[in-house]
């Protein structure tokens, strides 16, 4: 290895590196042309669509998020929107006291991850420690998000307030005052500059899509690390990965909060696209999709779960304008995926494309595809 | 007499919570305990089941004849989903935890297309009785006689019927089942209709105290899960009732210190504690001490 420009070399490998599909010039040359659509996306869509398409690339972190946690390291929850909903009313809450006295939201914003980060290290905390069996993590991640939605659900008593903020019950999280009934959208100041990202602008679809591929490819490197194969490992064999001296639960614990600052991070972006947060956001249906998204474009690669919930959302939208059955048909793609392509779609195609590559190369009499050098 | 009113109203409500959680897990402890299936749509076959009761109720058809038609439409709508979809997915436990959740999801969205969200209720039988100035329902203690009459029946088809011993036999070794004859298949799909079934009559009673909606699953689903998994594998039916009393006991408790919510969170602390120091279960615990004591006593 040349020891000049070894640390470029070293993260672009990682971007690159096994544990995530898609390699080569063709794939980034893809996703370039992705990312460049997506902004140029305001040239040619009206307002509405681009609003939309904010909320779309909000639901890419929480897909991203599951994906992490289940794909890689084999941790199924069903309660990822626990984590949501806990950094949307984070975010609220803080916003709400403290907007008027700082005039931006940067800690409101920071409070938005790092609460439901907290929250996890608590709950895993005591998951993992005891280890618990993996479906018992996934059903009681889902009661911990209901019991939660439960809660919030009975805060219409007007005692219910935190500072200024008031839970609100069904109506969603509100200042206590009667002038102001929204809550705060993302205002981020450094010094004297202050930056305000409404939700319906275009800005905040930028910012959305900004942090979304900072999300990906820094998960992107993360998995390819040497910490990404202890998270497979935790994976496919967590007696054998403890018997290599590596503690398990550690590690566990640590990528379920990873997972619940990016979810939290959802559920800020979500409150302040919308300035809004509801005691639904812990329901079972924003609980369901989730996973809904990760399974069917492809649990194991971040790049199928993300491509997975874009699709999805942009199909649900599609049919929530012609009547009330896209959960319906999500349920129904869910079932048929796991039964006809248990490893996603994505995942199908690309291994399908793969496949087809190799069987020419090997017809054509070349040479054998090239191994990587660690 | 006052007192007796008041430890009459405690005696009653943990009845009451007992019966509740020994109807809503009675199905699962045949899924979930022997067949190793996470079916999350079990509580859409008790939709399944209260919406047969509810339709057949107003139709004309007696009550208990309306349960027990839930119990079959529940157990055939179970046979179905068992061919068509559970089959693929035995021993992969996420794997069908996930599927499953999709097939609730499609059970509950579609129910809500066809019968709207409109809320059915049919009246509860029986009537009630007084102490002192406290009233009680008379149905509640039914439910009560019931599920204990339900547990009973199932332990008895799986010990002296020959139905329950090749499903014991099939559960236990598939493979070795199979060569000796037994046909696996088909004791697969009957055990999961009868845990559907099962199912389909406990919605069907519920449906007569509770309101019946597409989204009635939900809130049983959950709950029947936490039951049978605290109660774990070794013997699902002490373990069950051991669960039972242990959960009903700490909501009951909690319910009247505080109110009903701090109980349901009562509840799902006192599992989650129970499962944090037995992580496989009371009857696995119950089971080994069981052993125990046994060789001691055999070495004397």
């Amino acid at each position: 290895m040349n020891s000049k420009g070894s640390a470029l070399d070293k993260y672009l490998g990682l971007l690159n590196g096994p544990q995530t599909m898609g390699r080569g010039l063709p794939f980034w040359l893809g996703f370039l042309a992705i990312v460049a659509a997506l902004a140029l996306g305001p040239e040619f869509l009206s307002r509405y669509q681009i609003i939309n398409f904010s909320n779309f690339l909000i639901s890419g972190f929480m897909a991203l998020s599951l994906c992490l946690i289940w794909g890689y390291c084999g941790v199924l929850s069903l309660g990822q929107a626990a984590f949501f909903g806990v950094g949307g009313y984070a975010y609220g809450v803080v916003a709400i006291n403290l907007l008027n006295a700082h005039g931006n939201t940067d800690i409101a914003f920071i409070a938005g991850i790092i609460i439901p980060v907290v929250f996890a290290a608590i709950v895993g905390g005591i998951m993992f420690y005891a280890r618990l069996r993996g479906v018992y993590i996934a059903i009681l991640m889902l009661v911990i998000s209901l019991v939660i939605g439960t809660f919030m659900r009975q805060t219409a008593d007007p005692d219910y307030t935190i500072g200024a903020a008031y839970l609100g019950g069904m109506n969603g999280l509100r200042p206590d005052s009667p002038d102001d009934p929204l809550l705060p959208s993302l205002i981020f100041g450094f010094g004297q500059t202050i930056q305000e990202f409404d939700g319906r602008s275009v800005s905040f679809y930028y910012l959305t899509l900004g942090l979304l591929v900072a999300v990906y490819l820094g998960l992107r490197c993360l998995v390819n690390s040497s910490y990404g194969y202890f998270l497979v490992g935790c994976r496919e064999d967590p007696e054998r990965t403890e018997t290599f001296g590596y503690d398990v639960r550690r590690i566990q614990l640590s990528v379920f909060c990873i997972s619940a600052a990016i979810a939290g991070l959802a559920g800020t972006l979500y409150t302040a696209w919308g300035t809004y947060i509801h005691p639904d956001g812990f329901g079972v249906a924003q609980n369901i999709l989730v996973v809904i998204w990760v399974a069917v474009g492809g649990r194991k690669d971040l790049s199928a779960a993300l491509i997975g919930a874009l699709v999805l959302e942009w199909v649900s939208l599609r049919l929530a304008s012609e009547g009330e059955y896209a959960l319906l048909v999500m349920g129904a793609i869910l079932v048929s995926v796991m039964l006809l392509a248990p490893t996603g779609v994505v995942t199908t195609i690309s291994d399908v494309i793969e496949r087809l590559r190799t069987n020419r190369a090997q017809a054509e009499g070349a040479k054998a595809p090239e191994i990587r050098k660690p | 007499m006052e007192e007796f009113a008041l430890i009459f109203g405690y005696i009653y409500q943990y009845l009451d919570n007992i019966g509740f959680l020994i109807l809503a897990a009675s199905g699962l402890i045949i899924i979930f305990g022997m067949m190793g299936v996470i079916n999350m749509a079990h509580g859409e076959l008790m939709m399944i089941g209260a919406y047969i009761t509810a339709f057949t109720y107003y139709a004309g058809v007696p009550a208990p004849i309306a349960i027990l038609l839930a119990g079959v439409g529940a157990g055939i709508a179970g046979i179905i989903l068992e061919r068509l979809v559970i089959r693929f997915f035995y021993k992969q436990l996420l794997s069908s935890l996930v599927v499953t959740w999709g097939l609730s999801l499609m059970f509950s969205q579609g129910f809500l297309l066809i019968f709207g969200p409109s809320i059915l209720n049919i009246p509860t039988p029986f009537g009630n009785f007084p102490i002192d100035e406290q009233t009680f329902g008379i149905y509640r203690l039914v439910l009560f006689g019931i599920s204990m009459a339900m547990i009973a029946g199932v332990w008895a088809v799986f010990t002296f019927t020959r139905f329950g011993t090749h499903a014991r036999a099939t559960m236990e070794d598939p493979e070795m089942a199979d060569a000796l004859g037994v046909n696996t298949r088909h004791v697969y799909a009957l055990t999961f209709g009868l845990g559907s079934a099962l199912g389909g009559i406990a919605g069907g009673m519920f449906a007569l105290t509770a309101t019946i909606s597409p989204f009635f699953g939900i809130n049983y689903t959950p709950l029947a899960f936490i039951t049978v998994v605290v109660g774990g594998g070794a013997n699902v039916i002490t373990g069950l009732l051991a669960s039972v009393l242990a959960l009903a006991g700490s909501q009951t408790l909690v319910n009247n210190l505080v109110n009903v919510y701090v109980g349901y969170l009562g509840m799902m602390g006192t599992a989650l504690i129970i499962l944090l120091v037995l992580p496989r279960g009371i009857s696995e615990y119950l089971e080994r001490r069981k052993i125990r004591t046994e060789r001691a006593s055999g070495r004397e």
